[in-house]
């Protein structure tokens, strides 16, 4: 008998919550292919450490791209092999919850069931990453108290005000921290004439990025290709050039959230002024954010304990708790 | 007699059917039951089981200083 599953099927991340058990399994979203067999070469950590470095046969990409499938096919086969890592087979048959975006449409939608069905699942079922944020976050969203989440993925940034078990106000974008890094990489190719790729701009943004003023701010040397010579060449990037690429996406992310508060009915505004509002996912994480959303909407704003787990321990709750919460699910509710 | 078994038969057949319809249907549960439950799954103390499983250890104060 298979043990049931969560899983976060993220744009950057996937991670997988077996029942009874934990976290079994978190790695990057990314699958290397062969491009003339077609045959699966790598798959997450490994693979990720391909992108950008692979010969012209080999291919390693991202599935998901801004919340969104980009490729159905691709995606159902990392779900099996994922699945199969996690021991899954066609003897063993769990039910599996699967975090998607809320954006999500309803082609996707069955495309990700499907896919988890054909994969081995006996049963999927999907959930809000928002909704799973907040059970994950540890909110008291039992009580009639508005519980306020911003999660901020690598394709989408959602943020939900939830009380009494289900969400009140929602609003998503479909701007992320992959958003973020290639504002750096478009920055840098504009003002220094130099190519980097995905995960060199990832660097520069996890060594000095920032959303807003901080403290110990240091320069960082970028190495890539100068686009006139074609040679390698190193430019040294400073925090207020990275705050200054990034500041459409870092706006548009606010803007949401900014809307997702005038949705909210104004009996739970004040809840928000005293018990403000919860940040997660790995978006979350970039220095000066918390604070930045904080000054521009008044409210304040509280890191979660654990924001890269959050979305995947809110579903493995979902899944430690089927049949009570199974109202939850996104179908469900109509 | 034939009318009899017919009539027998019938009545059984009626009851059966009635069995049959009163027990196959999906049972739905009084909706504030179920919204109890549901309420209940979602209290802190009914997730401290997942969050306890997913929290990293508190870290051994001994383990740092060397033993």
């Amino acid at each position: 008998m298979a043990r049931d599953l969560a899983i976060d099927l993220g744009t950057a991340n996937t991670l997988v919550y077996m029942k009874g058990k934990g976290i079994v399994l978190n790695e990057p979203s990314v699958i290397a292919l062969n491009r003339q067999t077609g045959e699966v070469l790598a798959t997450g950590r490994e693979a990720w450490q391909m992108i950008g470095r692979t010969p012209g046969y080999i291919v390693a990409v991202r599935p998901l791209r801004g919340g969104a499938i980009t490729d159905f096919e691709i995606t159902e086969r990392m779900i099996r092999l994922l699945l199969q890592r996690v021991g899954v087979s066609r003897f063993t048959r769990p039910k599996v919850v699967i975090c998607v975006p809320s954006a999500i449409t309803e082609v996707e939608r069955r495309a990700v069931t499907d896919a988890a069905r054909r994969a081995g699942a006996a049963d999927a079922q999907l959930i809000e990453q928002p909704m799973a944020a907040a059970i994950g976050a540890d909110l008291p969203i039992d009580e009639p108290i508005g519980n306020m989440v911003i999660d901020i993925g690598g394709g989408t940034s959602e943020t939900a005000v939830i009380s009494v078990g289900g969400i009140v106000a929602l609003e998503a974008v479909r701007v992320g921290s992959f958003d973020i890094d290639a504002s750096i990489q478009a920055y840098v190719r504009r003002e220094h004439g130099i190519a980097i790729g995905e995960r060199t701009a990832e660097e520069v943004k996890v060594a000095i990025g920032s959303a807003s003023v901080t403290e110990d701010e240091s320069q960082a040397e970028v190495r890539g290709r100068d686009l006139m010579t074609g040679l390698p060449k190193t430019v040294v990037l400073t925090p207020e050039e990275i705050r200054f690429a990034i500041d459409d996406v870092i706006s548009s992310i606010i803007a949401s959230v900014v809307r997702c508060l005038a949705k909210a009915p104004p009996e739970l505004a004040q809840d928000f002024l005293v018990r403000g509002m919860y940040l997660v996912g790995g978006g979350g994480l970039l220095r000066g954010l918390a604070q930045r959303i904080e000054k521009e909407t008044q409210v304040p704003v509280r890191m979660s304990n654990m924001p890269l787990e959050a979305v995947v321990m809110g579903a493995g709750h979902c899944i430690e708790h089927y049949d009570a919460l199974k109202g939850m699910f996104m179908g469900a509710r109509r | 007699m034939i009318v009899g078994v017919i009539i027998g038969v019938a009545v059984l057949l009626v009851i059966v059917v009635g069995l049959l319809l009163s027990r196959g249907g999906p049972r739905h549960e009084p909706g504030v039951v179920s919204f109890r439950k549901h309420i209940d799954a979602l209290s802190p103390e009914a997730r401290r089981q997942v969050m306890d499983r997913v929290r990293p250890e508190p870290r051994d104060e001994s383990d740092e200083h060397g033993s």
